[in-house]
């Protein structure tokens, strides 16, 4: 008995702790006027350092804390000012001076110059600075600080000047801190110049920022910001959906879809930043020109690829396997929602799906089908048998390939699916090249010099197997040419005609063949958020975009009463916690009621 | 031979009498002789097609109807038709990982009680070194390392489930060749290969019958389990479908058919497996006789 | 391990145990066992992880601009540009010394990563362990007293239903239809974590996380308890048929009382060791039960080392888990021996 009545109280007190815990106001901040907006997500953050962080979570959260250079412009994407007031250039495009804004960082302290170069000669010069933002300071040669003012000398012309990606951090803080590669940045508050500063962060459960009132643009107009982390995305949208959080972004169509029919959530569905192409082994090199690789050598012909391309009903692809949820792509690796770098095909260029076609292409250029119905070589050497590489449990990828195969049956094509682990991905399709045809994708930055970056000669893996981060082993003398001269061009509408040009490249030259642009899928409570305006103004993005515009501008719903909490039914609270600990007790009653009496019955068999 | 032959018969008819007697254990029976006897049948009927997801033929989502009586998942696909084909891969894994275990578990089972001294010792050790280690966690840890296809799951269960199998076998090896004749066998010159296969292996068997039934509703289960992590043999299974359903939004979508119906499948055959082989270890393990009764 | 199995094995563990040893030296011969297979372990860490197909350097620059000298930086930074001996010795002097060497993904020191979720888990495994215990060892040992009872039969079938279920799944139900809520049946409990974001402070504190504790422990719990039960009854039942019980009857002493002072203790043992040796079983619930609720612990840790990959951070999470599971034992091993009055006596 002794035990039988330990078993039940160890229930009872779980069951208790369950009923008195749903019987407190779950989770209020203790002031009631505290206008809190909670924003879910399902990553971690990886590190409150800058100079660690990758993961686009925590350059959100970077972004609300800290100022940079320039911010895209919430209208035009174009660079504005931020903490860089204003900026010139001199002639030859390698010295650029930033006037640094008089404000103060959030202690009251002044900002300068001396930050900024402090925080670039740091990347620049400590290994374990690099890991965040590395890149971005490869083409410095010295950072100097005068006062206000920041000067910037560069190794070759830069146009994406404009998009450094670098936070800009206090000075007077960091400087003390001794290994950067090991340091947490815990220390709280955080000394931040952006509209919020760090409070707390509970490592994979959340991040608490609070408005930052010397923030020179002014107070954002909600006192707090939480950051929730949700390991299971169904749990995530049941938490938007009970109000646990306030919003929640980069959501699959799935997930977007299931948030239909809630009169209080507003499903945001916007163009996105991302583009999903094919990748086409079409003669892999190294970075000194050795082939690489076992791709098919039918790929190499560029009649082929087109061939491909013309057997893709895009349209077939974002009904199916986006649900809708993306545009069918006709332009290249930048989307649309970048409008001044976006470039679309039309007139004869477009490439739309056409199967007749596609067959007369490969029937012209001397591919014929063998008796088995699949297409040999013109030397009859091999049959146009490729490997179609993608991820394992992606089912989006799964769908895709089935779809592909069934376009290339009709061509005399076979495909065979490759589910490759993420890693092993990573090598056969970005080093080794030991693929045919791949599954890949980029989510592009305002400033579209990165992913264009990701074709060039010189990401090629070297000749011992390093990898460069090449999208596509593409090594053409035009793209580079136009490469270099957008680089150098410092007048933008100039620069986004070379850049449109080069997309045209890669999009009839198809080492790439951009399938379609996912859209940019978020949900948000509106008896929450009064207003937020995404970036760009006009459909663009909520969380995951850059700047900070939505998470500055966003609004409360306003206080008054209810206090505009989540838990808006205070008292259907009260009743519930009754009802349960009634059935509670009324179980435990019965139990024992039951057991006594069969334990009687038991002792009299 | 003849004689042998008549006890061995009359044995298990005996064998088959007295299981008789378990209700759960024929139940289970019952139930497992269906799922296998459907999962080998169901290329009559139907090919690997059904899992294709550009043939999905129904909505998406679609709760149960006369069309798709279990409903249909993401692509269209019907979930009876998945659930019936998945279930060769399941059982296929389970049976296999078992068989793994088995092999594993009886030869150094038989070896480590047959062979005392220093070579017993070793196995023994190396048994109770893998005994301790968290299955799952070592499990996942081989299989994500490995990477996913039918043959790594099944060689990372069944490399991390032998132990409890070495331990019985060995127990049973120790008491088995305790018995007199085995001793007579040897004083007539039997060889190691000669008593280990003629009369320990013989004796042991029945046991191992049962304990490998167990063991493939735990590998169904850890296969799942395996596949909802993110590993998996990438062919449609009980688990995978329902890694599907989560990555799928199906619980927030609330297409429950399509989270329920996998789930209860594994449930139904683990529960099967698990009844028929207590009910056959009852019968076999005099140790345990009296134990269900 | 199934159910039936760990009963057997159980039974098995007590008979085999050396009986004359004296407790210094048995607790030596224990301890110098459990070093060989913690080297073991060791050992076999480092050349599983070396199996690993791809460069692990590699895998991590995805989707990331990284120059060739930050590729080679970061292998550098993880020994991985010498040779395999080379290596090994690197690794076993670092793990020795209880470093387990630096993230990939979070760049931070796999050892801090632990400490800093282990309260958690244990937390919850812990609770949830002593519940599935307590459940199990009471069911047990009313259902193995009186066999083929009707609360025999029925808590027995409950208890394997509940075994034969994926523990993922029963979380994710359990999560849709008690933290979502489904028609009637409100969402009383939280989606997620250990904590409010807001938590209140002091006794309200407890509460909370009480609440939040409710699910994952349950899940944990239902689906481990039946193992417990089983050993609980069938050692019961072996010490139905003693004499002692017997004269005890016949002293005319209450069937009850039989039970609870002599029976059960008496029983206890094997479940006890039982419950030890199946702690490994316990963590690995763990990481289905935190990746469900998301709950900040090292099973957590694991899941999304695995999803990264981060491979330094699973084979740190690897070691570790294992490790204490050994030590666990080893323990379980030493206090058995001190507690068996059998043993003693002998």
């Amino acid at each position: 008995m002794g035990q039988a009545l330990a078993g039940l109280a160890a229930f009872g007190m779980l069951a208790a702790g369950g009923v008195v815990g749903g019987a407190l106001p779950a989770a209020q901040a203790a002031d009631p006027a505290t206008k809190v907006i909670r924003v879910g997500t399902t990553q971690a953050v990886d590190s409150m350092n800058p100079f660690l962080a990758v993961r686009l979570v925590t350059g959100s959260i970077h972004r609300w804390m800290y100022g940079f250079l320039t911010v895209p412009d919430s209208k035009t994407l174009q660079p504005s000012a931020d903490l860089a007031e204003s900026w010139t250039t001199s002639p030859d495009g390698l010295t650029w001076t930033f006037k640094i804004r008089a404000a103060k960082w959030s202690d009251g302290q002044p900002i300068t110059a001396a930050d900024a170069a402090w925080t670039f000669t740091k990347i620049m010069t400590d290994d374990g600075a690099k890991t965040g933002n590395g890149p971005a300071v490869e083409n410095f040669a010295s950072v100097t600080a005068n006062g206000q003012d920041l000067t910037i000398k560069l190794k070759t012309p830069q146009a994406s000047m404009l998009d450094n990606p670098v936070p800009i951090l206090p000075k007077h803080v960091w400087e003390k801190v001794g290994d950067i590669a090991k340091y947490e940045a815990d220390a709280y508050p955080a000394v931040t110049s952006g509209p919020y500063v760090a409070v707390e962060h509970k490592k994979d459960q959340y991040v608490k920022l609070q408005a930052n009132p010397n923030y020179w643009r002014g107070r954002p107009k909600i006192d707090e910001l939480q950051v929730i982390f949700y390991d299971n995305p169904a749990a995530a949208i049941v938490g938007l959906k009970k109000g646990d959080i306030d919003l929640i972004g980069r959501l699959s169509p799935p997930d977007f879809e299931a948030l239909k029919g809630d009169e209080n959530i507003v499903q945001w569905n916007t163009q996105g930043r991302r583009a999903t192409y094919l990748q086409i082994n079409h003669g892999a090199t190294t970075s000194d020109d050795k082939p690489i690789g076992d791709g098919h050598p039918a790929l190499k012909d560029q009649r082929v690829r087109q061939a491909l391309h013309y057997a893709i009903d895009k349209q077939k692809l974002v009904d199916e396997v986006q649900n809708g949820l993306a545009v069918p792509a006709d332009g290249s690796i930048v989307p649309p929602m970048y409008k001044d770098f976006f470039w679309q095909a039309d007139g004869d260029q477009k490439v739309s799906y056409d199967v007749a076609r596609a067959n007369k292409i490969l029937d012209d250029a001397g591919y014929k089908k063998g008796a088995d119905g699949i297409r040999i070589m013109p030397d009859g050497s091999r049959k146009l048998q490729f490997r179609f590489s993608i991820h394992t449990d992606t089912p989006i990828e799964d769908k895709l390939a089935e779809y592909l195969t069934g376009w290339l049956k009709e061509l005399g094509i076979t495909l065979t699916t490759k589910r490759l682990d993420s890693s092993k991905f990573t090598e056969e399709t970005g080093t080794t090249a030991l693929f045919d045809i791949a599954i890949s994708g980029w989510s592009v930055n305002p400033d579209p010099e990165e992913v264009l970056a990701t074709h060039l000669c010189s990401r090629r893996p070297t000749a011992s197997g390093e990898g460069g981060g090449t999208e596509s082993f593409y090594c053409d003398p035009q793209y580079e040419q136009l490469y270099l001269q957008q680089l150098k061009e410092l007048d933008r509408s100039k620069r986004a005609d070379l850049i449109k040009q080069m997309e045209q490249r890669l999009y009839t030259d198809a080492p790439v063949i951009a399938l379609y642009y996912p859209n940019d899928l978020e949900g948000y409570r509106k008896d929450r958020i009064a207003s937020i305006t995404p970036i760009p103004e006009e459909k663009g993005l909520l969380y995951g975009g850059s700047g900070y515009w939505p998470f500055y501008t966003i609004e409360a719903v306003s206080a008054d009463g209810a206090d505009g909490s989540a838990e808006d039914g205070g008292s259907n609270t009260g009743v519930i916690v009754g009802v349960a600990a009634g059935v509670v007790v009324l179980a435990a009653a019965g139990f024992f009621v039951a057991r006594r009496r069969k334990g009687v019955a038991d002792e009299r068999e | 031979m003849s004689i042998t032959w008549t006890r061995r018969q009359r044995a298990l008819r005996r064998f088959w009498a007295d299981f008789r007697t378990h209700r759960a254990g024929v139940v289970g029976l019952a139930i497992l002789v269906v799922a296998v006897v459907l999962a080998l049948a169901a290329p009559l009927f139907i090919d690997e097609g059904v899992t294709n997801v550009v043939r999905g033929t129904g909505e998406k989502l679609a709760p149960p109807s006369l069309d798709d009586p279990l409903g249909t998942d993401e692509s269209g696909r019907s979930v009876l038709l998945l659930i019936w084909w998945g279930s060769r891969t399941s059982l296929l894994i389970g049976f296999l990982a078992a068989l793994l275990s088995m092999v594993i578990g009886t030869v150094l089972g038989i070896a480590a009680g047959h062979f005392r001294g220093w070579i017993g010792a070793v196995i023994m050790r190396i048994t109770d070194w893998f005994l301790v280690l968290p299955s799952l966690v070592t499990a996942l840890v081989l299989a994500a390392i490995l990477g996913g296809s039918t043959a790594t799951i099944v060689i990372a269960i069944g490399v991390t489930s032998w132990p409890s199998t070495a331990r019985l076998i060995r127990a049973q090896t120790l008491a088995v060749e305790a018995r007199p004749y085995i001793e007579r066998s040897t004083a007539l010159g039997a060889g190691h290969w000669h008593i280990t296969t003629r009369h320990v292996l013989p004796n042991v068997a029945p046991l191992l019958l049962a304990s490998t039934t167990l063991e493939v509703a735990s590998a169904i289960v850890t296969e799942s389990t395996l596949a909802f992590l993110g590993v998996s043999a990438n062919k449609t299974s009980w688990g995978t479908m329902l890694r599907g359903s989560y990555d799928w939004g199906a619980a927030t979508s609330g297409a429950w058919w399509y989270i329920l119906l996998p789930g209860l499948c594994i449930v139904i055959v683990v529960l099967a497996f698990t009844l028929c082989g207590r009910a056959l270890e009852t019968v076999l393990n005099p140790r345990l006789r009296g134990a269900t009764r | 391990m199934t159910v039936a199995q760990s009963a057997t094995k159980a039974i098995d563990a007590v008979e085999e145990r050396p009986a004359r040893h004296g407790l210094v030296r048995y607790a030596a011969a224990k301890a110098g066992g459990a070093l060989l297979s913690i080297a073991m372990v060791i050992v076999a860490t480092f050349f599983l992880f070396r199996l690993l197909p791809g460069d692990p350097v590699r895998a991590l620059a995805q989707g990331r601009n990284m120059t060739p000298e930050q590729l080679d930086l970061e292998r550098r930074r993880l020994g991985l540009d010498r040779s395999l001996p080379e290596q090994f010795v690197h690794f076993v002097n670092q793990t020795v010394q209880f470093d387990l060497g630096t993230s990939y993904e979070y760049k931070r020191p796999v050892l801090d990563l632990i400490g800093e979720r282990i309260g958690s888990t244990l937390l919850l495994t812990g609770t949830a362990l002593v519940m599935a215990v307590s459940l199990g060892i009471w069911q047990g040992a009313r259902a193995g007293w009186k066999p083929g009872s009707r609360f025999d039969r029925f808590s027995t079938a409950i208890s394997l239903v509940l075994w034969s279920v994926p523990t993922f799944w029963l979380g994710l139900l359990l999560l849709m239809v008690f933290a979502a809520g489904i028609g009637p049946i409100p969402g009383l409990f939280p989606t997620r974590g250990i904590e409010s974001v807001d938590a209140p402070d002091g006794f309200a504190y407890v509460l909370d996380v009480a609440k939040h504790m409710v699910l994952p422990c349950l899940t944990m719990v239902a689906v481990v308890y039946a193992q417990y039960l089983l050993v609980m009854r069938s050692s019961v039942l072996d010490e139905v048929g003693q004499d002692y019980v017997t004269t005890a009857r016949a002293k005319g002493l209450r069937d009850d009382e039989i039970r609870r002072k002599h029976a059960v203790p008496n029983a206890l043992l094997p479940t006890v060791t039982l419950v030890f040796m199946r702690i490994g079983f316990i963590v690995g619930g763990a990481v289905t039960v935190e990746a469900i609720f998301s709950w900040p612990g090292l099973g957590q840790l694991f899941y999304e080392a695995i999803r990264v990959p981060d491979f330094t951070l699973m084979q740190g999470t690897f070691l570790l888990i294992t490790v204490s599971v050994i030590l666990m034992n080893t323990l379980a091993d030493v206090v058995y021996h001190v507690l068996d009055p059998r043993v003693r006596s002998a």
